[in-house]
């Protein structure tokens, strides 16, 4: 293997925008205080269902400071229906209900006053008449064909209901030795940011332009935004230089933006909606994906997985958006790290009278990691093996890259074993298994996890084609600009918002990288939607290879440009010349330098090679690494790139209060060249602490009423510095060939696991007491109750 | 959330004075915690208006209340059903008075509820203890009206 030798990429540099965070002077939404602006405050709906039979909004407009009262009839009157992205045009969703409600804290209607304080006390004087309807909360119960349906129209609570078979079930099942079938439910949790969407929308008559300034990480949003509101998409300008505190998936705001530009359009004036915690929690539509497993898996006596089948019936809540496509993208990665030769995956989505869901990172792959690990553990416990030793038998090894998937991904690179012997050797998986007698020895449950999980990356979407035959998307591309100015200064261009990922840090490193200059002196900016070339904003853990991708790849440009400048200044063929941190050297050593070739780049066309433009630009748009063609008989490349990491968890809790206590934690992780170390090490340590809040705290829970009983932090449990332990990462790296440096993605590396290893770690706990754990989270309540009834039942723990 | 609620008070008065106390709108907006207005709309048909706070939520509440199966002086029952900024109500409640000594009755009260919106959601862990101090208020309330 070659040794290169590299100057910023992967070293161990600041992350720049860390520094304005740390001194508070980020520049969030909230932050925008645009003269003139109105607040909005919003109705909620009271039942999971009921016709709304009138609106009477009289009392709240005769309060001073309230300027007008917004219903759904209006708004659906002047608007477009938001994006579905499955074919199902009967599930139409606007942003506040119109004629009924279908979840208990839908909007139902919008006040605007000249204070927050003022909208919200005459959102309490708006008058609802409803009459309540029937409703479902349960997936199973929304499936069966007796159900009443969420939309009428659409005939029935199915959304998504596709089989997919990868290769030879049939046969495999037949000829394997052993097979066991199980069910596991994931949670309704989400990632809930501490800052809650918000948005200003300013409509501008004289220039027929709507500026958006938003808390937001949403692929396409000005055309979605421009489309629901009937305007021209140039009519749009989104403001990307927006800090964004904290989505991971679910700052997708087109509700709220919709919302925010039509009232801005009516009024005349800017307008400003930023959710509070309770319209976040329960309306913000932004629940994560509530999933139930059944599984069975096909094995031998030696411990391979031959075929494994899997039905995902995940609960989408009352309309569809994009959430349902989360079934979708765990298909590229749906045999994890494994051999396993063929699989039955059958993906349901359904509609319920919950709030609806929006992406949560990893798009799916983590509930699906859990389904896969826990198979892989009960695997081993039923033929009594070490679960570690039925991993080692079943990766993927290294020799086999790239590898085809049955489903049609190929994996680009990795070696599973080499991060797992790492991580054992770290951790000493010996004398964990001792530990963790031990501590049984004291009387106390006590467990040692693991889980070994992909994390798809480079975000493509060609779940979209495959789940919608009418969707023919085929690329999803991310480009950047960099522009050398007539002084020599460099500037990139980056054409989407963060939300924490460090994306400047990650453009002026590699710029930096393949223009040889110092990244600090790279200035990074945003300029708005209007000014950008086309992208897909940070989602699907895809900007170190896709933003990291277009900024090398334009810098590569410059480079060239200014080789062919000195070729032609020097009469030398190109390949002559070598270039050397920002000059040029020729034959015999003469040397032209940057602010040389910068002069000749602005000032003196007479200079410059035939057919070259003037000043020094360059824009790339790129192209997903292996994201071409359209899906064929089931199949597709997902994503281009896969990440790994294992989890090794030990911990412990007293069995008859069940607070689970974490020892040690260790997780190695492989996504090929780090671009920043610091970013990486934040993106698995959040993750991982994220993972823990969906295996053991948080969720999202109705009562049978259909009401929504965790609305806030006192009832959605959220981890804390109390049940996060410190986490040793141990770092491999196996570049993928597909991308410049190597690099893979890391942003959602941790959660793609740990709810998994947390989970196998406490049912190792509970195994002596033959409690089964199957559902997350795993509440404290349920475990202690399970070895309770287990005691009484006169199982011990010996 | 569905809702249960029993009891039984002694109140300084007799079973017609009682009686009529637990029929008269007046005296019932000044006993019910947070009572803005109760107004008669019918024959044993009320609109009532409330301003409460439970836990973090405050807010205001408008109602329909309709007296059922009066066997004056003994029994009656209420339904109730409403909503506002707090959430949905939706109940009934029957009450029994029995004459203890000369003056005074006991009254034996059983009501059942659902609570949907707002309340149910954020305050559900605390809605027990607040009704049941509710219903310390009302009859502490209706001991004040007797005794004065």
């Amino acid at each position: 293997m070659t040794v290169v030798s590299r100057r910023f990429v992967s070293t161990d540099r600041r992350v720049r925008e860390d520094r304005r965070f740390v001194a508070g002077s980020g520049r969030f939404v909230a932050d925008i205080d645009l003269p003139g602006t109105l607040h909005v405050a919003l109705v909620a709906a009271q039942h999971p269902a009921a016709r709304i039979v009138a609106i009477d909004g009289a009392e709240a407009l005769a309060m001073p400071g309230v300027i007008a009262v917004l219903d759904g009839q209006e708004l659906s009157a002047a608007t477009n229906p938001m994006m579905n992205g499955l074919d199902t045009p009967e599930v139409k969703r606007f942003p506040l209900a119109v004629g009924q409600n279908r979840y208990a804290g839908e909007w139902i209607a919008a006040v605007v006053a000249e204070s927050r304080r003022l909208a919200e006390d005459a959102a309490e004087k708006v008058r609802v008449e409803v009459e309540p309807l029937g409703f479902v909360i349960d997936a199973e119960e929304a499936v069966s064909p007796h159900s009443l349906p969420v939309h009428p129209r659409h005939g029935s609570n199915v959304l998504l209901d596709r089989t997919f078979t990868w290769g030879a079930v049939e046969d495999d099942f037949s000829r394997s030795e052993e097979r066991l079938s199980f069910r596991v439910t994931w949670g309704r949790s989400s990632t809930v940011p501490i800052e809650t969407f918000g948005v200003i929308a300013r409509w501008d008559p004289w220039s027929g332009i709507l500026d958006v300034w938003a808390s937001i990480q949403m692929p396409k949003y000005a055309d979605q935004i421009a489309r629901a509101l009937k305007l021209p998409g140039n009519a749009v300008r989104v403001h990307y230089d927006v800090d964004v505190g904290g989505s991971y998936g679910v700052k997708r705001g087109i509700k709220q933006t919709v919302l925010a530009g039509y009232l801005a359009r009516k009024l005349g004036r800017p307008v400003r909606l930023i959710e509070d915690r309770l319209e976040n929690m329960r309306a913000g539509d932004a629940h994560g994906p509530e999933r139930i497993f059944d599984v069975e898996a096909a094995f031998d006596r030696d411990g391979r997985v031959n075929s494994m089948r899997m039905r995902a019936l995940d609960n989408a809540g009352a309309y569809a958006g994009r959430a349902p496509f989360q079934l979708g993208k765990p298909i590229g990665a749906i045999v994890g790290p494994y051999r396993i030769k063929s699989v039955e995956y059958r993906a349901m989505s359904v509609t319920t009278n919950k709030t609806v869901q929006e992406a949560v990172r990893g798009f799916g792959q983590s509930p699906t990691n859990y389904a896969i690990e826990s198979m892989m553990d009960r695997v081993a416990d039923h033929l009594g093996m070490d679960r570690l030793d039925l991993r080692r038998r079943n990766f993927i090894r290294a020799d086999q890259f790239p590898y085809l998937i049955p489903s049609g991904s190929t994996y680009d690179s990795g070696d599973y074993h080499a991060v797992v012997e790492k991580v054992v050797a770290a951790a000493g998986y010996e004398a964990l298994l001792a530990e963790r007698d031990r501590l049984r020895g004291e009387g106390l449950c006590a467990g040692v996890g693991l889980a070994a999980c992909l994390e798809p990356s480079g975000g493509n979407s060609s779940f979209e084609p495959l789940l919608n035959e009418k969707n023919r998307t085929s690329t999803w591309m991310e480009s950047s600009r960099i522009i050398v100015d007539a002084l020599g200064d460099v500037t990139v261009n980056i054409h989407t918002t963060s939300s924490g990922q460090g994306h400047e840090t990650l453009a002026a490193t590699v710029v930096g990288e393949v223009l040889e200059i110092d990244p600090d002196r790279i200035r990074v900016v945003r300029p708005d939607s209007l000014a950008s070339l086309p992208g897909n904003s940070p989602v699907g853990s895809r900007m170190a290879v896709m933003l990291g991708g277009a900024a090398s790849n334009a810098a590569k440009d410059l480079k060239r440009q200014m080789l062919a400048i000195t070729a032609n200044r020097m009469k030398v063929p190109v390949g002559d010349l070598v270039y050397d941190g920002g000059d040029v050297i020729g034959p015999g050593g003469s040397r032209l330098g940057w602010s040389d070739i910068v002069e000749i780049a602005h000032r003196r066309f007479h200079e410059l090679p035939p057919g070259t433009s003037p000043g020094l630009t360059a824009s790339f748009i790129q192209q997903v690494p292996t994201g071409v063609a359209l899906p064929k008989d089931g199949k597709v490349q997902m994503y281009p790139c896969y990440s790994f990491e294992f989890h090794l968890v030990l911990l412990s809790f007293d069995p008859v209060l069940a607070k689970p206590e974490i020892h040690r934690y260790v997780i190695g992780h492989d996504c090929g060249t780090v671009i920043n170390p610091h970013i990486v090490k934040g993106m698995t340590l959040g993750g991982i602490a994220h993972g823990i809040g969906a295996a053991l705290l948080e969720e999202f829970v109705y009562d049978a009423e259909g009401q929504l009983m965790t609305q806030s932090f006192l009832d959605y449990l959220m981890p804390s510095t109390h049940e996060i332990p410190p986490v040793e990462i141990v770092h491999h790296c196996t570049p993928s060939p597909l991308t410049e440096f190597g690099q893979k993605g890391s942003g959602e590396s941790g959660y793609l696991g740990a709810p998994a290893a947390i989970s196998s770690a406490m049912q190792d706990a509970v195994a002596p007491w033959r409690v089964t754990l199957d559902r997350l989270p795993i509440r404290m309540s349920r475990v202690s109750d399970a070895i309770a009834a287990a005691q009484e039942e006169g199982v011990t723990s010996q | 959330m569905k809702m249960e609620l029993t009891g039984s008070e002694a109140i300084a008065a007799s079973r017609q004075t009682l009686w009529d106390g637990l029929t008269d709108p007046g005296v019932l907006a000044k006993c019910i915690p947070g009572c803005k207005a109760m107004t008669e709309t019918g024959p044993d048909a009320y609109d009532v208006e409330m301003q409460l706070k439970v836990a973090a939520v405050g807010g205001s509440f408008r109602g329909k209340v309709i007296l059922r199966d009066k066997q004056e002086p003994d029994t009656c029952r209420m339904t109730l059903t409403g909503g506002g900024t707090l959430g949905t109500g939706n109940g009934s409640a029957e009450f029994t008075i029995t004459e203890v000594a000369p003056d005074v009755s006991r009254l034996d009260y059983s009501c059942h509820g659902e609570i949907g919106g707002l309340v149910a959601g954020v305050g559900q862990r605390v809605l027990g203890s607040v009704s049941r101090h509710l219903a310390r208020q009302f009859f502490a309330n209706l001991q004040k009206h007797y005794q004065a």
